[in-house]
C-alpha cells in the first residue's frame, strides 16, 4: 500500500467528466510526477487531494488513515500543501503576512508586522530563497516573484504532502533550479511530491516516477529513468505526436513591418533595438526580468518608451493601446496572465471573441448576433476551442482553452503583428502544438510575431531568429545553425556564444545578406 | 514524519539585508486624508478658538461619538468588500429601547447596556447569515434588515420621545478627567481598538477576504465565520453608536440611525478605504468622520447656508476618491505589467 493514495476518484462538471475512476499512489520520499494533456484530470485530481474541489467518489488515504478534505482549510491542517498554478496570494498583503497567513505568530499586543516580516526573512534563509522581500505587498511584484513567495508560503507549513502544479512556469531559470533541488531534498527527508508540469524534459529530470493521465484517468505509471520522451508523449496523447513545432513554409517577406531603435524605458529596459519582417516569428529571449517586460508593454502602449518605432516604415507614438491596436499599427498582444489581462472571465466565451471588434458587427448602431455568433463560431472551429457552449463564462474552460480565446479575440481583428508574452506558459502540449501551427498558419498569410518566452526549448524551435536580452540591452542575434539552445542560454548568462560557421559581425547585416532587406 | 521542521523560530535574521524589489516608497496618497483633516481643523481652530474650551470640545466630540462608532462598524464590512446599509436600523433599535426601556437605577442601566449592544450583535450576526448561508450580496441583504430592523424600532417607539436616564450623562458625556473632555478619551480608545485590531488575524481575514475572497478561501480561511463575526461585530458597534446618541439627546428616536448609513459610508470613502474591499486603514475611516464633521463646523463658522453643506461635502468626496485614482493610476504605471 502506498503512503498516499486517491483511490477510484470520479468527478463530473456538469456535463463534462473531469475524472473518471482515477488513481494516484505515491510514496514518502519521492518525487512523483504527473503529466497529462489539459483536461486530462491531473489539475481536477490535485484539486481534490487539496480540498477545493469535492470529488464525487473516490477516497484518500495518507499513511493507511483515510482522511476526510472537505475545505482547503481541512486538507492544510491534514498536511496536504498545494503550490496552486493560478497562485492562492492575497495580493494586498505583504509576502511575509502571506507566507503565515493563518498561522501567525501573536504576542500580547496582537501580531506584529516587523516580527513576521523577521521570521520570513529567517525562514527564506533557511530554505534558499534569494530575491524576496518580505515586506513588500504582493500585488505589487512581478510574477516571478509571487510565485517564489506562493511556494514560500506552502513550504512554511511544513506539509507532509507538496503538490507542485506548475510551480516553474513563471520562475527563472535560478529559481526554478532551486526549486527542483529543493523538492529532491524535501522527498528525501520523507515527503511525498506531487510534480505538475507541461514541460516533459522537467517533469522527468525531477520526478522518481511519473503517472500519466488521459480523459480522467490515469493510463500508466512509469520509473522516469526508464521512460522515454516519445513514449510519454504517445501515452499522453493516445496516439503519435504530431510535430509539436511545425516547420516554416513560406519564406520570410522583405518588409519590416515594426523597427524600434534604441528603445528605452522603465526600469530595466536600457538601450534595445529590433526589426520585425513580414512573416518573421522574431523570438526574445534571456532570463526573466531583463526588459523584456518593459519592451512588450511598451510597445503596446502601455508604457512610454524613449527611442524610435516605425511600424509599416512610418514613424508612430505608441501612446497608449488603442493606437497599437488602431488601423495604422494593427498591433495586438497576448498577454501572460490571461485571467486578469487578456479575458473577461464572467462573460460568456462569445463575448470575449467579439469584444475587440465589436464596431465591425454593428448593424444600425446595435451589435448583430447572428454575424456575432458566426464570426464566434468560426474562431471556435478554427482554433479548436473546447467548450460545453460557447456561452459558457470564459473562466468555466481550461487554461489552454482560455488562453486560445484570448487568442481567438486577437485574430479577429485581423492583426499585423502578434505580440506574445510568454503565451504559453501553462499550456499544455496538444494545445501548444495548435498554437504554435496556428502561428505558423498567420505568418505564411504575411503577419508578423513577435514572440518572448521563458520556454527556451519553444523559443529555438519556433523562432526564425531570436534577440536574447540581458540587462536591457540586446546581448546577442541568433539566427540559422547559431540558433540552438545552448546559445540562448549562453547569451542569457552573458557568455559568448558559439558561432556554427563565418563570423557573423552583427546579426542586422547578416540578415540583410540573406533575406536582402530593403 | 521528518525531523525537520520549518516553523518560524526567534532569530536574527535580517529583513533589511535582504534585497527590496516591491514597491515600498512611501505612499504620499495614503496620507491626504490626514493632511485635509489637520487643514480643515487649523482653520476651524483659527476661527473661532473657543472651540478649544473644554465645554465646546466636549459637546463637539459627544456629537460625534455615534457617527465614529458607525464608521467603524461600516468600515469593517466595507474591508470585506460589502456594505452594511442596516446598521442605521439597528441603532434605531438601540435608541427605541434604551428610550424606553432604562430606569435611572443602577442594574437596570448595566442590564439593558448589556441587553442593547447583545441585540446589536444579534442583529449584525443575522445580516452575516443571510449574506453568508443565503449568499445574498451584502448591499441588497442589508437594505432589506435595514427595513427590517427599523420596522422593529418603530414597533418599539412608534415616535420620537422616551427619556433617557439623566445620571447617565452625568457619568459618560460631562465633564472631563484630567482637564480633557472624557469623550475625547473615548475617541481614542476607540483609535487604540482599531490599532489592536488591526493586529489581529480577525482583521487579517477581514482584508484577505477584501483582497482576494477566491484565494482566502485556498488559503484555509473560515470564510463563513469571519464574515458573520464582523458583521455582528458592526452591530454591536452600530447599538453602541446608539446607546450613546441616545444619551446625548437624552431621549429617543426611530429613525435616529438613518442619518448615519451614507455618512458613514461618505467617512469610510473619504479616509481611503477602497469600496472593493482589502485595502485602507479603519483609523483613516475616523478621520474621514472627522472631515465631514470639520466640513460642517468651516461652513457654519463662515456663515455659509447649511443647504450647502451637502454640497461641499459632495464636492470633497468625489475629489477625495478622484486623488486616491489618480495615486492608484500611477503607482499601477510605475509597476510592472
Amino acid at each position: 500500500m502506498a503512503d498516499l493514495e486517491l483511490k477510484h476518484a470520479k468527478k463530473r462538471f456538469g456535463a463534462v467528466v473531469a475524472l473518471d475512476d482515477a488513481t494516484l499512489q505515491c510514496n514518502r520520499g519521492e518525487v512523483h510526477g504527473l503529466v497529462g494533456q489539459n483536461g486530462a484530470g491531473k489539475s481536477t485530481l490535485v484539486k481534490i487531494l487539496a480540498g477545493v474541489v469535492a470529488a464525487d467518489a473516490g477516497e484518500i488515504t495518507l499513511d493507511g488513515r483515510p482522511l476526510n478534505v472537505r475545505n482547503p482549510a481541512a486538507a492544510i491542517a491534514a498536511g496536504i500543501g498545494m503550490v496552486f498554478q493560478e497562485l492562492s496570494l492575497i495580493p494586498d498583503l505583504t509576502v511575509a503576512a502571506n507566507v503565515f497567513y493563518g498561522r501567525e505568530r501573536a504576542n500580547g499586543l496582537g501580531i506584529s508586522p516587523r516580527g513576521l516580516q523577521r521570521d520570513a526573512a529567517a525562514l527564506f534563509d533557511r530554505l534558499g530563497i534569494q530575491d524576496l522581500d518580505p515586506a513588500a505587498e504582493v500585488r505589487d511584484l512581478p510574477l516571478a516573484q509571487r510565485q517564489l513567495c506562493e511556494i514560500a508560503k506552502v513550504l512554511a507549513r511544513d506539509p507532509a504532502v507538496i503538490i507542485l502544479d506548475e510551480a516553474t512556469s513563471a520562475l527563472g531559470a535560478r529559481d526554478a533550479e532551486w526549486l527542483i533541488e529543493t523538492a529532491r531534498r524535501l522527498a528525501r527527508s520523507g515527503k511525498v511530491i506531487i510534480y505538475i508540469s507541461h514541460n516533459l524534459r522537467d517533469v522527468q529530470n525531477i520526478s522518481d516516477r511519473l503517472t500519466v493521465f488521459r480523459n480522467g484517468q490515469d493510463v500508466g505509471v512509469r520509473a522516469a529513468g526508464e521512460a522515454t520522451a516519445d513514449e510519454l508523449v504517445a501515452l499522453i496523447l493516445g496516439r503519435r505526436a504530431s510535430r509539436l513545432f511545425p516547420p516554416r513554409t513560406e519564406p520570410i517577406g522583405h518588409e519590416v513591418v515594426l523597427a524600434g531603435a534604441h528603445l528605452a524605458g522603465g526600469a530595466r529596459l536600457h538601450d534595445f533595438s529590433l526589426s520585425l519582417h513580414q512573416g518573421e516569428i522574431l523570438g526574445i529571449g534571456g532570463l526573466t526580468g531583463q526588459g523584456q517586460d518593459e519592451l512588450f508593454r511598451g510597445l503596446y502602449g502601455m508604457l512610454r518608451l524613449r527611442g524610435e518605432v516605425q511600424a509599416h516604415g512610418k514613424p508612430v507614438q505608441l501612446s497608449n493601446p488603442r493606437v497599437a491596436l488602431g488601423a495604422g499599427i494593427r498591433l495586438a498582444l497576448v498577454p501572460e496572465d490571461r485571467a486578469s489581462q487578456g479575458l473577461v472571465l464572467a462573460l460568456p466565451v462569445l463575448h470575449n471573441l467579439s469584444l475587440s471588434v465589436l464596431p465591425r458587427l454593428l448593424k444600425l448602431g446595435l451589435v448583430s448576433s447572428r454575424d456575432e455568433l458566426r464570426m464566434s463560431d468560426e474562431l471556435i472551429a478554427r482554433l479548436a476551442i473546447r467548450l460545453n457552449s460557447r456561452l459558457a463564462p470564459a473562466n468555466s474552460l481550461s487554461g489552454g482553452n482560455q488562453q486560445k480565446v484570448v487568442l481567438g479575440r486577437l485574430l479577429a481583428t485581423e492583426p499585423a503583428i502578434l505580440m506574445l508574452y510568454d503565451s504559453t506558459r501553462g499550456v499544455d502540449v496538444g494545445t501548444k502544438a495548435e498554437i504554435f501551427q496556428l502561428l505558423r498558419e498567420l505568418t505564411a498569410k504575411g503577419s508578423a510575431v513577435l514572440f518572448y518566452s521563458t520556454d527556451v526549448d519553444e523559443l529555438v524551435n519556433m523562432s526564425d531568429r531570436v534577440l536574447v536580452m540581458r540587462q536591457g540591452r540586446s546581448e546577442a542575434e541568433l539566427a540559422g545553425a547559431d540558433l540552438t539552445e545552448e546559445n540562448v542560454i549562453r547569451a542569457s548568462l552573458g557568455e559568448p556564444v558559439k558561432r556554427a560557421g563565418a563570423p557573423i559581425t552583427t546579426g542586422q547585416t547578416a540578415l540583410v545578406a540573406e533575406g536582402g532587406v530593403q | 514524519m521528518s525531523g525537520q521542521t520549518l516553523t518560524p523560530l526567534q532569530t536574527t535574521a535580517s529583513v533589511e539585508r535582504r534585497p527590496r524589489t516591491g514597491e515600498r516608497r512611501f505612499d504620499v496618497f495614503q496620507v491626504i486624508p490626514y493632511i485635509i483633516f489637520f487643514v480643515l481643523l487649523i482653520s476651524v481652530v483659527l476661527l473661532n478658538p473657543r472651540l478649544l474650551r473644554l465645554s465646546v470640545l466636549e459637546t463637539k466630540l459627544n456629537a460625534a461619538f455615534p457617527l465614529l462608532c458607525v464608521t467603524f462598524a461600516q468600515s469593517l464590512i466595507i474591508l470585506t468588500g460589502g456594505i452594511d446599509l442596516s446598521i442605521g436600523g439597528i441603532l434605531s433599535i438601540a435608541t427605541a429601547i434604551a428610550a424606553t426601556q432604562m430606569t435611572g437605577d443602577p442594574g437596570s442601566i448595566i442590564f439593558w447596556t448589556l441587553a442593547i449592544l447583545a441585540a446589536g450583535a444579534l442583529a449584525g450576526a443575522i445580516n452575516g447569515l443571510i449574506v453568508t448561508k443565503m449568499r445574498v450580496t451584502p448591499f441588497i441583504a442589508t437594505l432589506a434588515t435595514w427595513s427590517i430592523w427599523s420596522g422593529i424600532a418603530l414597533f418599539i417607539l412608534p415616535k420620537e420621545g422616551g427619556v433617557m436616564p439623566a445620571v447617565l450623562k452625568t457619568i459618560v458625556q460631562k465633564g472631563g478627567i484630567l482637564g480633557l473632555p472624557k469623550s475625547l478619551y473615548l475617541v481614542v480608545l476607540l483609535a487604540l481598538a482599531w490599532q489592536f485590531l488591526k493586529r489581529t488575524r480577525f482583521v487579517t481575514r477581514l482584508y484577505a477576504i477584501g483582497s482576494n475572497r477566491k484565494n482566502a478561501h485556498l488559503s484555509g480561511t473560515p470564510i463563513h465565520a469571519t464574515l458573520i463575526m464582523a458583521y455582528a461585530l458592526s452591530g454591536l458597534l452600530a447599538s453602541l453608536g446608539g446607546i450613546y446618541r441616545t444619551i446625548q439627546y437624552s431621549t429617543g428616536s426611530p429613525t435616529a440611525g438613518d442619518p448615519f448609513i451614507l455618512t458613514s459610508a461618505a467617512a469610510v470613502i473619504m479616509g481611503g478605504m477602497s469600496l472593493a474591499g482589502g485595502r485602507g486603514s479603519i483609523g483613516a475611516s475616523l478621520i474621514g468622520a472627522f472631515i465631514l464633521l470639520l466640513i460642517n463646523d468651516l461652513n457654519y463658522f463662515l456663515g455659509v447656508s447649511t443647504f450647502f453643506t451637502p454640497m461641499v461635502q459632495g464636492v470633497l468626496l468625489i475629489l477625495a476618491v478622484a486623488i486616491q485614482s489618480l495615486g492608484n493610476y500611477l503607482r499601477q504605471r510605475r509597476l510592472a505589467l
